[in-house]
């Protein structure tokens, strides 16, 4: 059994698939592509399949990553992922395979870019300021339903802007993980700017240094 | 239409998914190369509209040519059409995302009445006139299928082509001449007449409907050389029929979210209540070594990891042993499961028993009907209450603890009896349980009895009964319910005013066009859905339209009285229905094809289990 990490991007029409639906997706892509998957053991055998960060319901997700196993030690990857290429729909892409990667633990940040349908040099330099508070208070909904308030500006690591397009890079994984919609409504509340629409795609997953996880 | 700015709105909605388009092996061509472009449109939710097999068919097969491009269309859920509206965005095919308006077929499927008010929501949402006669160009055609339009005259005045039976070959051929007069420049008139001559195409303008004092049929007389009757049209050799290779797979969770094979058409029984069983004759099957092909390719080419065997009695079927043994021979070595639907219980052996309990285990679901011999007997579904007690007898000994039993109120001739025949059945089941020594410890039993009411059906020996009116239909239910005296049976009904609508509409006639029409305008739709439906705007409609439900609903028809849909030839004769009719009156049951044929007229195609060797 061989431990095996596939990185790919899920665009378009795939946004509309959340993350739920994306697990029995993959599952169908991977048992349609007749790659020897390795099956969990027990009275409920299904494929086993990890993936790195949920991606939100709407998003673009540019490095998306998902690990799985293969029961077969002579099979090459190269042969695996041309396997998923050949059977997948138009808007996710499979990017590359690797057999030797870090733990999906050390996955530290990850990078979303906002690209907003108008944003006037005001609104972007209010946007700009709210992002260098020191602390910025705002209520999540947890697991069980309660409401609790966190400061999420710790979680900001850096931003950018250029154009309409405001790039986050923001903590991830752990159950650290940041949504970006989360830090645009405290901004929106606070700044009691009529919510202006705007896409999400997140580009690039990172470790603790910065690095590109892989 | 903007994709960025669909996408936006999207985003607002529930379940974008249903919208989205782009699931594994949806189909995408080049506009330019295509000559004829066809709206598959089912008129439901996604969910529901995606799990229908002849769909699935229709649409691989179409777009297997390089000259059609088949697209799905579905209703889209109230929030969406509230969208929709808002922003000026007319119903699109989820392939191209174009508006259907355009193209050159609008193509309903008609699974049940209740959907027709969605029809006309979605004709309207496409900007397409609702009428026929207000569409004058030959294009964007409006053509229909499916099982309600052996009686389409309720719907006459909106569908310019109906399709009767099977569709396999006939909306090819259809399409077909279209591409030629399209071509030629011909009129739409010129092409429908041209249609109305291809066995199986049924022009309703071409046929002029006139009525007597007393609201019954005078005559319906065909104009411009129309046939006088229409034949359904099926597949002869299901060997040699068109099946998918693969199925378009969603994204998000349908109804039935998972492979089906089909492996006949047809019912061999004759149950009198049953329409399916009649309008498909005769049972044409296919052999285990196609069926057994067919499933594996599905499931090959889709993903699933689940399969289920589709026709109207699985367990009818005459190779059902050998083709278990053959499709287990690969599908746990692949980790695909097998689910079995209807099956029926007097011929359900311990060996086939232990087969299915091998694959999985759910609930047993058995369809007595009717709750004592005698009406059982007058329905023609010939099962026996020790039939039914020594199946669920088997059952409780190979570890099932739950039973759930169909039935059916205000059949032909049912009295009080007949209603609390259901309740002692269920109590039987109930005690025989706690009276065997072996049943599993320390489990309780439940059997659930669920409760439909009668609708009488066009080409069905009971097309000539009245419906029983709403108000008995709840006094029923009511003693019903008072005759349960035990919490391990559970209880529920179907909605009686659905029921009520759906037997005018089953066996209505073209006057009930205004009132379809005058029903959507009052905001009707989505009306199988009893969050949607609304009994008090369809009266509202039926009074406008000067016309009353009852009158369709509670009537009884006389033999020699001419039906709405007497015109259309469904291969069972009409003498045989009339037969059948006195049979049932005096509860003689009649054997099934295989037993003994009984004449119906469905050995008409030369094909089938009229011909089979016994």
């Amino acid at each position: 059994m061989r431990n095996i990490r596939i990185y790919f991007a899920k665009k378009g029409r795939l946004k509309f698939v959340s993350h739920l639906d994306m697990t029995r997706f993959m599952a169908r892509i991977i048992t349609k592509s007749k790659i020897p998957i390795w099956y969990t053991e027990g009275f409920n055998q299904h494929i086993y399949m990890n993936f790195a960060l949920p991606l939100s319901l709407g998003y673009e997700g540019l490095y998306e990553i998902m690990d799985f196993r293969l029961v077969d030690d002579k099979y090459s990857i190269e042969e695996c992922l041309e396997a998923l290429k050949k059977v997948s729909p138009h808007d996710i892409e499979f990017l590359k395979i690797r057999e030797t990667f870090a733990p999906m633990k050390e996955i530290a940040f990850a990078e979303y870019v906002l690209d907003f349908e108008t944003l006037n040099e005001e609104t972007a330099s209010k946007l700009s300021d709210f992002l260098k508070r020191e602390s910025i208070i705002c209520s999540k909904k947890g697991k069980k339903g309660k409401i609790r308030e966190i400061d999420i500006a710790p979680k900001i690591k850096s931003f950018d802007f250029e154009n309409n397009n405001l790039t986050l890079i923001l903590t991830a994984g752990n159950e650290n993980t940041l949504n970006p919609s989360l830090v645009l409504d405290a901004f929106f509340a606070d700044s009691k700017i009529t919510p202006i629409f705007y896409t999400v795609k997140r580009t690039m997953v990172f470790n603790e240094k910065l690095e590109v996880f892989e | 239409m903007e994709i960025k700015e669909l996408e936006k709105l999207l985003l607002s909605v529930q379940k974008p998914g249903r919208y989205s388009g782009g699931e594994i092996n949806s189909v995408i061509k080049d506009k330019s190369k295509i000559d004829v472009r066809f709206a598959f449109c089912f008129p439901d939710t996604y969910e529901i509209g995606m799990s229908h097999l002849g769909m699935k068919i229709l649409y691989s097969q179409f777009n297997k040519r390089e000259d059609i491009w088949c697209e799905r269309v579905f209703a889209p859920w109230l929030d969406f059409e509230d969208v929709m509206r808002e922003n000026n965005i007319p119903l699109f095919a989820l392939e191209s995302r174009d508006p259907i308006k355009d193209f050159d077929f609008i193509g309903f499927t008609l699974q049940y009445e209740m959907s027709y008010t969605n029809m006309l929501n979605m004709l309207d949402l496409a900007g397409v006139p609702l009428r026929s006669s207000d569409r004058k160009d030959l294009s964007s055609l409006v053509v229909a299928g499916g099982p309600c339009v052996c009686n389409p005259e309720p719907i006459a005045d909106f569908v310019d082509l109906f399709f009767l039976g099977e569709g396999e070959e006939v909306d090819l051929e259809v399409i077909d001449l279209y591409k030629e007069y399209k071509k030629a420049g011909k009129t739409k008139q010129e092409f429908l007449i041209a249609a109305s001559k291809i066995e199986g195409v049924y022009v309703p303008s071409l046929y002029d409907v006139s009525y007597n004092d007393d609201g019954s049929i005078k005559a319906v007389t065909p104009l411009h050389n129309a046939p006088k009757t229409i034949r359904k049209r099926i597949i002869k050799d299901m060997d040699k029929s068109f099946y998918p290779e693969s199925f378009v797979v969603p994204f998000i969770e349908i109804v039935h979210d998972r492979a089906v094979q089909e492996i006949f058409r047809g019912c061999i029984r004759g149950c009198r209540f049953c329409q399916a069983g009649f309008i498909y004759r005769p049972v044409r099957e296919k052999s285990v070594d196609t069926i057994n092909r067919q499933a594996k390719c599905l499931c090959e080419n889709t993903g699933y990891d689940e399969i289920s065997l589709s026709s109207l009695s699985t367990s009818d079927y005459s190779g059902i042993e050998p083709l278990l043994n053959k499709l287990l021979e690969w599908t746990d070595d692949n980790h695909v499961s097998l689910a079995l639907p209807s099956l029926r219980i007097d011929n359900f052996s311990d060996e086939l028993l232990d087969k299915i309990k091998h694959i999985r285990k759910n609930g047993l679901t058995f369809a007595p009907e009717a709750g004592t011999q005698r009406l059982r007997d007058v329905i023609n579904k010939n099962v026996t209450e020790e039939e039914i007690l020594s199946t669920c007898k088997t059952a409780f000994l190979g570890g099932y603890t739950s039973v759930k039993l169909y039935f059916m109120l205000g059949l032909p001739t049912e009295t009080d009896e007949d209603l609390k025949g259901i309740a002692d059945l269920g109590q039987k089941i109930v005690n025989m349980y706690y009276d065997m020594p072996e049943r599993p410890k320390g489990k309780s039993v439940s059997v659930s009895i669920s409760v439909s009411t009668f609708v009488p059906k066009p080409f069905t020996p009971f097309q000539f009964e009245p419906q029983i009116t709403e108000a008995e239909m709840r006094r029923r239910q009511e003693y019903l319910k008072s005759c349960i005296t035990t919490k391990k049976i559970s209880l529920s009904y179907h909605d009686s005013s659905t029921s009520f609508l759906e037997g005018a509409f089953a066996r209505g006639d073209r006057r009930l066009c205004n009132v379809l029409e005058n029903a959507y305008k009052n905001g009707c739709k989505f009306d199988s859905w009893s969050e949607c439906f609304n009994l008090e705007k369809w009266l509202d409609a039926f009074e406008k339209s000067g016309l009353t439900a009852e009158y369709f609903a509670n009537k009884e028809y006389s033999y020699s009285e001419i039906l709405a849909w007497d015109h259309l030839d469904y291969a069972v004769s009409k003498n045989f229905l009339i037969n059948e009719n006195k049979k049932a009156k005096e509860a003689k049951t009649t054997q099934n094809c295989r037993e003994k044929c009984a004449g119906c007229g469905a050995n008409c195609y030369g094909e089938g289990v009229c011909f089979e060797k016994h």
